[in-house]
């Protein structure tokens, strides 16, 4: 089976601009086709990354070009594709998470409330504490803050289609 | 790029259908239009900045915002929504400006025969970005995204009917009889590209506002199966046109399905609302209410205004532009911006540090206030369309731009974060249009 073209992101400039490009890293991970690997350029060796996208189920493989320019490709790692029936973008192996530590019921509440109410609790949980929450509807929003805050989540709509079911798991930091 | 979710340029979008919306006021303000006068350059330029500069621009940035939402997941193409924008805005311009050769003005000539392909690069770039995002086998299963793709047909319908007349008006190419044409294109553009593209995104808008479940509905099928027929229909009426036949019936057939569409519409939204959980719903809903009610009344207009014509015709499609679309599109833009400007900065200090309640940023009494002018312009409007009375129109569109200047204002309020507290506003405050960013902050990212 041919495996498509690697997708690539070249985060030189954005940190020419003095800007972060954590976000525009995840969103490209998000945008990967499936079986479709991240070539990434960067001005220097990404290390904090390799964790990060480890746990999204991403093998890397890193180099120094001759022109001194860090290129970092990640591959998806076979059988560590989303489990079926889970949200495009959610965590692989959520359920070998741990138990939730907290639980929100967060049904009836108007947004952007239910992602108020998910941030303030994680920012208090410790590294790996899981949290669940019940919602109304997917939360489009809080997706890209829990991952630019460096947390996982997993998540899909209960079998009726009333109620989404949401797991977070706290990263190592969020200041 | 942090906020995968929000498009980068819907405010640019909605700054240019705003801008576009004043303009067409102020120029009808100066009588430029009026009732049973619109078959004038200087009256077709004012109705093309408001269907086209203000509605449909505001249409194809809330596609461009909502699109991701609909089909929960990125927006394709991102990087063509500027080039888009400039090029329907450059388009509008051009077709406002080449109306004004009818007058006599022949040095416009030109202006009026590149319009077209500034509309048309335009839509073309948005359709790409839209299609590409909403067609994967998933979401094709979603009524509402259906309905979106269908409306994009419909608005291929458009233009190429108004390129057509342009090409006919101008003297430049075939000769289409306009008085068929007219009428096929003012259906392609108010009842199947806006009103459907509406449609598609108030199911889930209206949704998420009234916190109601989503369910499959059969409605929502009903709704896709009949206006997927009507648009057929007019799109075949369009193609018969191009080889001068007859095209009555499918007039008279389309205009038979209007009512069922819209009677089906109104039944699904019933659904939708009460099957809310939210208790009191809040401004943006209650006036997309009267909203509703203006699609209800623009549609019994409608048959007197295929049978009988004249007055009712302007009627009719006035309230369907001013009073549904119109009210529709401005009760939700003040909710939305609020909401877009909320995430753009509060979303990264959530957990951080106090942020204020969403409902903040806006002055509700004021937006209630405008939203209420402009309801009242709107009827005031569509009856002295029917009385053809040229003094009472222009106190319709005097309260229209009132209304519509009040609004801006508000939305002006929304963006610079107005009516916070000084403690509760960040020190640098976000663009008024440019591209919707956050505050970065530095996170796991370190060389």
């Amino acid at each position: 089976m041919t495996q498509p073209t690697p997708l690539e992101l070249d985060v030189r400039p954005i940190i020419r601009r003095g800007e972060e490009p954590f976000g525009a890293i995840m969103a490209a991970a998000d945008a990967l086709t499936p079986g479709q690997a991240l070539r990434l350029l960067a001005p220097f060796r990404p290390a904090p990354l390799f964790n990060v996208m480890a746990n999204r189920g991403f093998a890397c493989r890193d180099r120094q070009r001759d022109d001194g320019v860090w290129e970092v490709v990640f591959t998806p790692t076979p059988g560590a594709e989303t489990e079926t029936g889970m949200a495009h973008g959610s965590a692989p192996g959520a359920a070998f998470w741990p138990d939730p530590v907290r639980e929100l019921d967060l049904i009836g509440l108007a947004p952007p409330e239910p992602m108020v109410r998910i941030l303030e609790e994680v920012t208090l949980l410790a590294p790996g504490d899981v949290l669940f929450a019940l919602l109304d509807r997917e939360p489009m929003f809080l997706f890209p803050e829990l991952a630019q805050r460096g947390h996982e989540w997993a998540g899909n709509f209960a079998r009726s289609g009333e109620a989404y079911r949401l797991l977070v798991r706290a990263g190592a930091q969020d200041d | 790029m942090p906020g995968k979710h929000l498009s980068r340029w819907t405010l640019a979008w909605f700054g240019s259908a705003l801008l576009f919306l004043l303009a067409a006021c102020g120029l009808a303000l100066l009588g430029a239009a009026g009732p049973q006068d619109w078959s004038r350059g200087a009256g077709l330029a004012v109705v093309h900045l408001f269907t086209l500069g203000w509605l449909c621009h505001v249409m194809l940035g809330a596609l461009i915002q909502f699109v991701p939402v609909l089909a929960a997941r990125p927006l394709a193409l991102p990087m063509l929504a500027l080039p888009a924008l400039i090029a329907a805005s450059a388009g509008t311009v051009d077709l406002a400006l080449g109306f004004l050769f009818l007058d006599g003005h022949d040095a416009l000539r030109p202006l009026f025969l590149i319009a077209p392909f500034a509309t048309g690069l335009g839509f073309t770039l948005v359709a790409l970005m839209v299609a590409a995002t909403l067609l994967t086998h998933a979401t094709l299963r979603l009524a509402e995204v259906r309905l979106v793709l269908l409306a994009l047909f419909a608005l291929a319908g458009l233009w190429l009917s108004g390129t057509l007349m342009v090409l006919t008006l101008s003297g430049t190419a075939m000769v289409l009889d306009l008085a068929v044409t007219r009428p096929l294109h003012i259906l392609l553009g108010v009842g199947g590209w806006l009103s459907l593209a509406a449609f598609g995104v108030s199911y889930k808008l209206f949704a998420m506002f009234l916190l109601a479940p989503e369910k499959i509905s059969r409605l929502r099928d009903a709704i896709f199966l009949t206006a997927m027929l009507g648009v057929t229909i007019l799109l075949t009426a369009l193609l018969l046109l191009l080889t001068e036949r007859s095209t009555a019936w499918a007039m008279g057939v389309t205009l038979g399905l209007i009512p069922v569409i819209a009677l089906l519409y109104l039944s699904e939204i019933t659904r939708i609302w009460q099957s809310r959980r939210r208790a009191a719903p809040e401004g943006n809903m209650l006036w997309s209410r009267v909203a509703l009610a203006f699609l209800g009344l623009a549609v019994l207009l409608a048959l007197p205004g295929w049978f009988i014509g004249g007055v009712w015709a302007e009627a009719a499609i006035f309230l369907a532009l001013v009073g549904w679309l119109s009210t529709l599109t401005l009760a939700q833009m003040v909710k939305i911006v609020s909401f877009l400007t909320w995430i753009q900065i509060f979303a990264p200090r959530i957990g951080r540090r106090p942020v204020p309640l969403v409902q903040k940023l806006s002055n509700a009494q004021a937006v209630a206030f405008c939203l209420a002018l402009w309801s009242a312009g709107a009827v005031t409007g569509c009856v002295a369309l029917l009385l053809a009375s040229s003094a009472g129109f222009r106190l319709a569109v005097a309260l229209l731009t009132l209304a519509a200047l009040g609004l801006v204002r508000e939305l002006i309020a929304i963006r610079h974060l107005s009516h916070l507290a000084a403690q509760e506003r960040p020190a640098t405050l976000p663009h008024l249009i440019l591209p919707l960013t956050q505050p970065l902050q530095p996170v796991e990212f370190r060389s």
